[in-house]
């Protein structure tokens, strides 16, 4: 009986933060079909008093949206798919290779963790400025083709591997590449999964570096476009929340996805240090 | 509500069609009044050449006047870069610095020392500046002047239409002087015992721009001291505008700290009859607060012949990269002396932004008298005063004051003098240098 009772407590817990969480995300979807003085209004409803479309079809007033939002996949995608690998594949080396300084190595990739992003995108913007990369999308996947975190958690996955299992495929005679690529990555998937939502993430929210070394608007991405509805005096609110409802589908549909893959890697990174 | 979409269509399509006549001076006839543009005259010796125009907010606006340069110009390219405004005061500076910068760039005054040390002087004599414009002196700098204002903004006060009809009031109660517009206030409030229904006025956040960093003014008195440099807040004028904004609320009645955050948004919510907001909430009441029915009047003074009625602010003129190469900067020269040149431009631009123009033979444009937040303004534009690029400083503090007043419970003396410290300490390394010593009626 108490039991059951503190099992329905912690539910009506659970309920009351998960109303608290999803509550502004109902808010801003509800308000995209409320004209800009509903939003504004002192009287608020959670329901439009008069719904209307137009803050989705009038989205590409702004910026040209449909662009903005493929700019974005594009860059996304390769960016995550790149990290993926990248850390899989350092994560790999870090763990099951022995060799002098891999700890060193080690705390040097956990250093790049350490420093704050504010103090090294002004020497990064420099070096994007000297390599002529400006404007391009180089500047956005090439600096983050590699990821501290990335490299740190996909170590700490692939340390969970058993080592009889590469031991026995070398003894079969494959070579490392075919242990990285056919045992390897397979077996990481977990890890390799919540890395990519991490990344997918960071890379699809990401402000403010896309917005200092793009300047093209035909390859301008999602966030800084999203940034366009903030304007010197006034905020053009049931715009921004339509394309801020839009913006979100990708990530929903990333996290649906990979939810299972997603949990079951950040548990099994924080096993083993 | 018709009448305001009518109102606000008609006004839009008053700024597309004022510069889509900028196109009619895609002939050979040069234009302007002093400054004059020569369009047979060519660019880049004809050769093609692009460059880039950053700016934050109005597309369709700075599109326009693009499309008229270009049509005269075929050769030239301009791509138009929109931003994001908060976040363009990071990467312009940036991207000024480096070799690939924008040739041409939207500017605001208030982000001037960040600004001008990358800006080229434009080619134009000051001369011919000052003959065309308003207050082109203030921005003379070692005899040349990098940009200047095509527009000023200030306040002015918008009222409610239908509260003021409820509260018996006509045409002929608009106040000309505080004392009288105290009265009106307390006339448009609406109270249910203790509990206030309808704000006669409401000031909530934004006293120190509408009103402390002004109505000094008006009582005779500078925002700096004959230094140009240190503040004067603490003056008696400054003293006496706080102690009536204080009164109105706590004697008057006619408002309160606690009634609404922003008294924009409780204008625009029905909840207040009176508002002083600067040109800009024209356009807001226009787009966002369309059901509401507003007038506009002229700020009250306190005895009719004010020293000058309020500071105004300047819409900037663009800039020019002087790290730009020099073709690109020739381009820019020319495009910026076809936008000083341009009257329609120059009238849309205004419009869009409901700034005065401050070029002088646009003062009695009946366009710009069409628009009612800057009609009020025509009769006494040149009692306006700019005080020049002041630092975020003297506003914050200030606002940081009156909040200590409102809500901290703390006298009005020590407020403002903490008010001036800070702004002393925090424009230690500013090189910020007043020009009120320029304002037309200067003592």
């Amino acid at each position: 009986m108490r039991r059951k009772t503190s099992k329905v407590a912690l539910n009506l817990i659970l309920l009351v933060l998960g109303i608290v969480t999803v509550y502004p995300f109902v808010w801003m979807l509800s308000s995209s079909f409320k004209q800009n003085k509903e939003i504004m209004a002192l009287q608020q409803y959670l329901l439009p008093q008069q719904f209307i479309t137009s803050n989705y079809v009038n989205m590409n007033a702004h910026f040209n949206f449909l662009r903005f939002f493929v700019n974005s996949l594009f860059v996304t995608i390769v960016v995550t798919i790149a990290v993926a690998y990248t850390s899989t594949l350092c994560g790999f080396v870090l763990s099951k290779y022995k060799f002098k300084g891999r700890n060193l190595l080690f705390g040097f990739v956990l250093s790049t963790m350490m420093l704050p992003w504010c103090v090294t995108i002004i020497p990064k913007y420099s070096m994007i400025q000297s390599f002529g990369w400006m404007d391009s999308y180089k500047a956005l996947i090439i600096p983050a083709l590699f990821s501290g975190f990335g490299i740190f958690n996909m170590k700490q996955h692939i340390t969970t591997l058993p080592d009889e299992i590469l031991e026995a495929a070398r003894i079969d005679g494959a070579n490392e590449f075919f242990i990285f690529h056919r045992i390897v990555l397979p077996m990481a998937k977990n890890g390799i999964s919540s890395i990519a939502i991490f990344q997918f993430l960071w890379t699809w929210e990401d402000f403010l570096w896309p917005y200092l070394v793009i300047n093209s608007q035909e390859k301008q991405l999602l966030a800084v476009g999203l940034k366009m509805f903030n304007g010197q005096y006034s905020t053009d609110y049931g715009a921004l929340f339509a394309a801020t409802a839009i913006s979100i589908i990708p990530v929903l549909l990333i996290y649906l996805f990979f939810q299972k893959q997603f949990i079951a890697g950040i548990a099994a990174s924080a096993v083993k240090g | 509500m018709k009448k305001k979409l009518l109102a606000a269509m008609a006004a839009a399509s008053l700024a597309v069609s004022g510069l889509a006549a900028t196109n009619v001076y895609a002939a050979d006839e040069p234009f302007g009044d002093t400054i004059k543009y020569d369009p047979s005259a060519e660019i880049n010796n004809g050769e093609d050449i692009t460059v880039e125009l950053w700016e934050w907010g109005s597309d369709d606006l700075f599109q326009s006047i693009i499309d008229g340069y270009t049509e005269i110009h075929p050769n030239v390219t301009i791509k138009l870069v929109n931003n994001p405004w908060e976040d363009y005061w990071t990467k312009l500076p940036l991207s000024l610095d480096g070799e690939n910068g924008p040739a041409l760039f939207n500017v605001h005054n208030s982000y001037h020392e960040n600004l001008i040390n990358y800006m080229a002087p434009l080619d134009i004599p000051v001369e011919d500046l000052e003959a065309d414009f308003t207050g082109v002196e203030a921005h003379v700098i070692d005899g040349k002047v990098y940009y200047t204002d095509y527009g000023m903004m200030t306040g002015t006060v918008y009222y409610n239409k239908a509260m003021w009809e409820e509260a018996g009031l006509t045409e002929a109660d608009i106040p000309k002087t505080w004392d009288e517009f105290r009265e009106v206030a307390k006339k448009l409030t609406i109270k249910d015992g203790d509990y206030l229904v309808q704000a006669g006025l409401s000031f909530n956040d934004d006293f120190h721009q509408n009103y402390l960093l002004g109505l000094n003014y008006q009582l005779g008195e500078n925002l700096f001291l004959e230094d140009g440099k240190t503040p004067n807040v603490t003056s008696d004028a400054m003293k006496q505008v706080m102690q009536m904004l204080v009164d109105m609320y706590e004697v008057d009645g006619v408002g309160s700290k606690d009634f609404g955050e922003k008294c924009a948004d409780t204008f625009g919510q029905g909840m207040a009859a009176m508002v002083i907001q600067w040109g800009h909430y024209y356009n807001t009441l226009n787009t966002t607060w369309s059901d509401i029915d507003f007038g506009v009047f002229e700020i009250p003074t306190f005895d009719g012949e004010p020293y000058a009625y309020n500071r105004y602010n300047g819409e900037s003129t663009f800039g020019i990269n002087k790290n730009a190469p020099e073709d690109q900067q020739a381009v820019a020269q020319d495009f910026v002396k076809y936008f000083l040149a341009n009257d329609d431009a120059q009238v849309a631009f205004n419009l869009a932004m409901s700034t005065f123009p401050a070029k002088k033979s646009l003062s009695s444009d009946e366009r710009i008298l069409a628009n009612p937040s800057l009609s009020v303004l025509a009769e006494h534009i040149d009692h306006y005063i700019w005080p020049g690029p002041m630092p975020s400083t003297v506003e914050t503090s200030l606002k940081t004051a009156g909040q200590d007043i409102f809500f901290n419970g703390v006298d009005i003396d020590t407020a403002l003098e903490s008010a001036q410290e800070n702004m002393i300490r925090d424009m230690k390394n500013s090189s910020f240098q007043s020009v009120e010593n320029l304002y037309a009626y200067a003592k």
